[in-house]
């Protein structure tokens, strides 16, 4: 039973990790900025998978809320700064038509 | 019952302001003025508390830190918060004849004092999660604030400025993950006491520091910061130069002598000082090639941050009075440069609405036209360098002694030839500003702008070379940091 | 098969597709089809909250994270446009490089949490403490209960991040008219727009004490507004006058303000509701910072201003 409960939260914490670095690499790596802001949402996701991935504790225990709502805060935080980001780029978008 | 007062004004404040004037935008200008000038007081009233009684700490909500959020102010801190208020305070003096239309200041107001609210609360705060929330505020309102510019090429920089702040957030939150899973606290007193050498630690330490050498534009990370400094409004340009990038200089300061010192090693300490040399020598020489002030003032601040990072290796090294000169050497050279780089941005911004550009080489006659702000130039010019009376004299001066005391010389080199470089391009600047026209049309000036940018460069100079002495005993003390 | 193995291949085929979902939209050549992808990531990472017992976050995930940020993706996006977006042409070095640094940096972190978790197994870390005073915190969902009280100082701040991102795309001015008027959408509209409604109000009241709470339901209110503007209802059910619509903006951060420093004057500290009344004062929050960022991401859709988007129209 440990054992499982073990590998389950390994699990995704691991694929919190993959999720993080591969976010990372298209953040460095693509040029058009709406790539940039998917890659870093997919980097943040990875973050919040790791932390509720900690939270879990199997399936007969309650989690630990506190993770759950830095991640619910994340969440937030993140598409504020997307919307904000994505309407610029919007703008320059549009200029560039005119 | 005092500290929370303080504490709660020098944040709340401008929050306050700052939904004021997103509502009540026809008194915005005034509300900005009053929120920043409460802040200025609120934080001297935070420093004399501290000066009296030592460090203090909020315990927000009432509850046991871990679980709550703690504020906490110390000598530093509220040294910190003391200038980035003043700072503040000087630059919306600045703005109000600023922005040409009503348009504008509807804009500027209320972000302009979010930001201060993001500067306030990031130093004061006592826990890492709760700082990642004022990096992500401080962030988007500022690349908000740069983009306020308007033309094509601040927006695009201010695009840039904004991306280049969220990966380095989120690079910080990854260190935040680490960190909660090894040791299950978010609160950086509880992180000193427990944090060890480990593998946990050393991964968070290197999320953190990447995160937060990314938002302070260290080499050869500082790719993003001309242009974006350059392109915005001259009063965003100078809380951006002066204060945002120091407030990621701050958190990296704060985490390299309370939370990381079971795991640097001589080794980090030294990689991070030869970043911090090649910033100042790769600045200092950018600056002197700018061909507008702005550029300048922008290559400038990599450089000057390169400095306030080669004091890092040597605070490992040494111990007890010498480290805390060092220390307040290192606070008064952060503090010069923040008063003289917010002072030499808003000279660039009247020179800029008067002649019309901010080209270096056909600045002549800015002497006859501007001598106000001409002479604002030299002195923040003289504290850039790092000439006497400025407080980057003294600053200089003990990384000088620190690096001779413990003979790495190496150091020693960098600070000549970056003082060297620094006063060519000061001097460079000066030449040509001094230049004579034979006919030049007084241009109608107002006090209200010339005036905050003048004061602040006698901060820089004469009065933190004559009252700098007021650091030392505040920093010194850093004993109350784990209880 | 028994019910731990059947557990065992569900995750391991979650994590697969979503480690493929998510590797594929970073790595695609075309936007269109990483926007495409990106969206259906976030859905199946709502299953995963779902399955990881955190059914707060599944639901922001699905309204926040998939659905609005997936609309405001959408919206970047123009009939007739060039999507091909090719790293390729980043040089073959840097690539290489940019990959080892930060697969070095993943297995650094892989490692290390990993040997966190070997020496602590299913730690609490705080969640003993916050379980510890939840009956002081005047609500039952520990969620709620570290959003609004323990570490209300973050929501706070929270807020007030979305109010500097909307100030920001308003000064931005100018919104362009970038959404199609189907008829289609206006009777979906016309039964979904008030279901929404009552539906961000019975999420808001129960976040108290299961799942749910004022993000939620202010993203339910903001995938109402959406919908109206989708349907041809350019403003998208705000208000036209602009001291309305910044009073609006506003609200969830001054009250939340308000409250934080009205205890102070009771004689508490900043933020210290007194335990009998925290429920009501959380609930007060909490609805006003529902209709708050309801109207702050239904704004950020339409780009700024409801006024002039109708003009354009």
């Amino acid at each position: 039973m440990t054992i499982n409960l073990l590998t389950t939260q390994e699990l995704y914490v691991l694929s919190g990790v993959f999720l993080f670095t591969i976010g990372l690499w298209g953040t460095w790596l693509h040029a058009h900025y709406v790539r940039k802001i998917i890659s870093l949402n997919v980097m943040g996701a990875g973050v919040f998978l790791i932390l509720i991935a900690l939270a879990y504790r199997g399936k007969d225990l309650l989690p630990d809320p506190l993770p759950h709502a830095l991640v619910l805060t994340g969440i937030v935080v993140a598409v504020s700064a997307t919307a904000l980001a994505l309407v610029i780029i919007r703008r320059l978008e549009d200029e560039r038509d005119e | 019952m005092n500290e929370t007062v303080f504490f709660t004004g020098v944040i709340a404040l401008p929050l306050l302001g700052a939904l004021l004037a997103t509502v009540w935008t026809r008194q915005a200008r005034a509300i900005g003025i009053a929120a920043t000038l409460g802040m200025v007081l609120c934080a001297g009233g935070l420093l004399l508390h501290v000066q009296q009684h030592g460090a203090v700490l909020l315990a927000i909500g009432g509850w046991q830190a871990g679980l709550g959020i703690t504020l906490y102010a110390d000598g530093l801190a509220v040294l910190m918060v003391l200038m980035s208020a003043l700072v503040m305070f000087a630059a919306s003096v600045y703005a109000l004849k600023y922005f040409g239309s009503a348009q504008k200041h509807t804009a500027f107001w209320p972000l302009w004092l979010l930001l201060a609210t993001a500067l306030s609360a990031l130093l004061l705060a006592g826990d890492l999660f709760n700082i990642y929330v004022t990096l992500e505020l401080l962030g988007i309102s500022a690349a908000a604030l740069a983009a306020l510019g308007g033309k094509r090429e601040g927006l695009v920089s201010a695009l840039r400025y904004l991306v280049v702040g969220l990966l380095g957030s989120m690079l910080y939150l990854g260190g935040i993950a680490l960190l909660y899973a090894a040791y299950g606290t978010l609160n950086l007193q509880a992180l000193a006491t427990q944090l060890q050498a480990e593998p946990a630690a050393w991964a968070a330490l290197l999320l953190l520091f990447s995160g937060l050498m990314l938002k302070m534009a260290l080499f050869p990370l500082h790719f993003w910061l001309p242009p974006a400094h350059s392109n915005a409004p001259a009063p965003v340009s100078a809380a951006l130069s002066a204060l945002v990038v120091k407030a990621a200089f701050y958190l990296l300061l704060r985490f390299w002598l309370d939370l990381f010192p079971p795991v640097l090693t001589p080794w980090l300490a030294n990689a991070l000082g030869v970043l911090g040399a090649v910033a100042v020598l790769w600045g200092s020489w950018s600056a002197l090639r700018a061909e507008r002030l702005k550029l300048l003032a922008a290559y400038s601040s990599i450089s000057q941050l390169g400095y306030l990072v080669m004091f890092l290796p040597l605070l490992v090294v040494l111990e007890g009075e010498a480290r805390n000169l060092l220390l307040g050497g290192m606070v008064a050279f952060a503090l010069t440069h923040a008063f003289a780089k917010a002072s030499l941005f808003l000279s660039a911004g009247i020179l800029l609405q008067h002649c019309g550009h901010d080209r270096i080489r056909e600045l002549g006659g800015t002497t006859q036209r501007l001598p106000l702000t001409t002479f604002g130039i030299a002195l923040a010019g003289i504290a850039l360098v790092g000439l006497p009376p400025s407080g980057a004299f003294l600053g200089k001066w003990y990384l000088l002694d620190g690096a001779f005391s413990t003979s790495q010389w190496w150091w020693v080199i960098v600070v000549v030839v970056g003082s060297l470089i620094a006063s060519a391009y000061v001097f460079r600047l000066l030449g040509h500003a001094f230049g004579h026209l034979k006919a030049v049309e007084r241009p109608r000036v107002s006090g209200m702008q010339e005036l905050p940018a003048l004061l602040l460069a006698l901060l820089a100079t004469f009065g933190l070379g004559l009252g700098a002495a007021g650091i030392w005993p505040l920093v010194a003390d850093r004993s109350g940091v784990i209880p | 098969m028994d019910a731990e193995t059947l557990w065992t291949l569900f995750d391991l085929l979650l994590i697969i597709s979503l480690a493929v979902l998510a590797l594929v939209a970073v790595l695609s050549g075309d936007r269109r089809r990483s926007i495409v992808l990106f969206i259906i990531f976030g859905l199946l990472l709502a299953l995963v909250w779902a399955r990881l017992r955190a059914p707060d976050i599944a639901l922001a995930e699905v309204a926040i994270g998939a659905g609005l940020g997936g609309a405001l993706l959408m919206a970047t996006l123009r009939r007739h446009q060039q999507t091909r977006d090719d790293f390729r042409h980043r040089p073959a070095w840097l690539q290489w490089s940019v990959g080892l640094l930060v697969m070095l940096l993943g297995t650094g972190m892989a490692w290390s949490l990993l040997l966190v978790m070997d020496a602590q197994p299913a730690d609490w870390r705080l969640g003993a403490e916050a379980f510890a005073e939840l009956d002081n915190s005047g609500v039952s969902n520990p969620v709620t209960a570290v959003l609004l009280n323990f570490r209300a100082w973050d929501t706070l701040l929270e807020l007030a991040v979305l109010l500097a991102a909307i100030l920001g795309i308003k000064a931005l001015g100018k919104p362009e008219p970038a959404y199609v008027s189907e008829n289609a959408f206006r009777d979906l509209a016309l039964w979904l727009t008030p279901l929404l409604v009552l539906m961000a109000g019975y999420i808001l009241w129960a976040g108290a004490h299961a799942p749910g709470g004022a993000f939620q339901a202010g993203a339910l209110l903001a995938a109402a507004g959406i919908i109206l503007r989708l349907a041809g209802k350019p403003d998208g059910g705000l208000p036209h006058n602009e001291t309305a619509l910044r009073l609006g903006l506003a609200l969830g951060t001054a009250v939340f303000l308000l409250v934080a420093l009205g205890v102070i004057l009771a004689g508490n500290t900043l933020l210290q509701y007194p335990p009998d009344q925290a429920k009501w004062w959380i609930l007060l929050i909490e609805t006003a910072a529902t209709l708050s960022i309801g109207m702050t991401l239904t704004l950020a859709f339409i780009g700024g201003s409801p006024t002039l988007a109708k003009d354009a129209a």
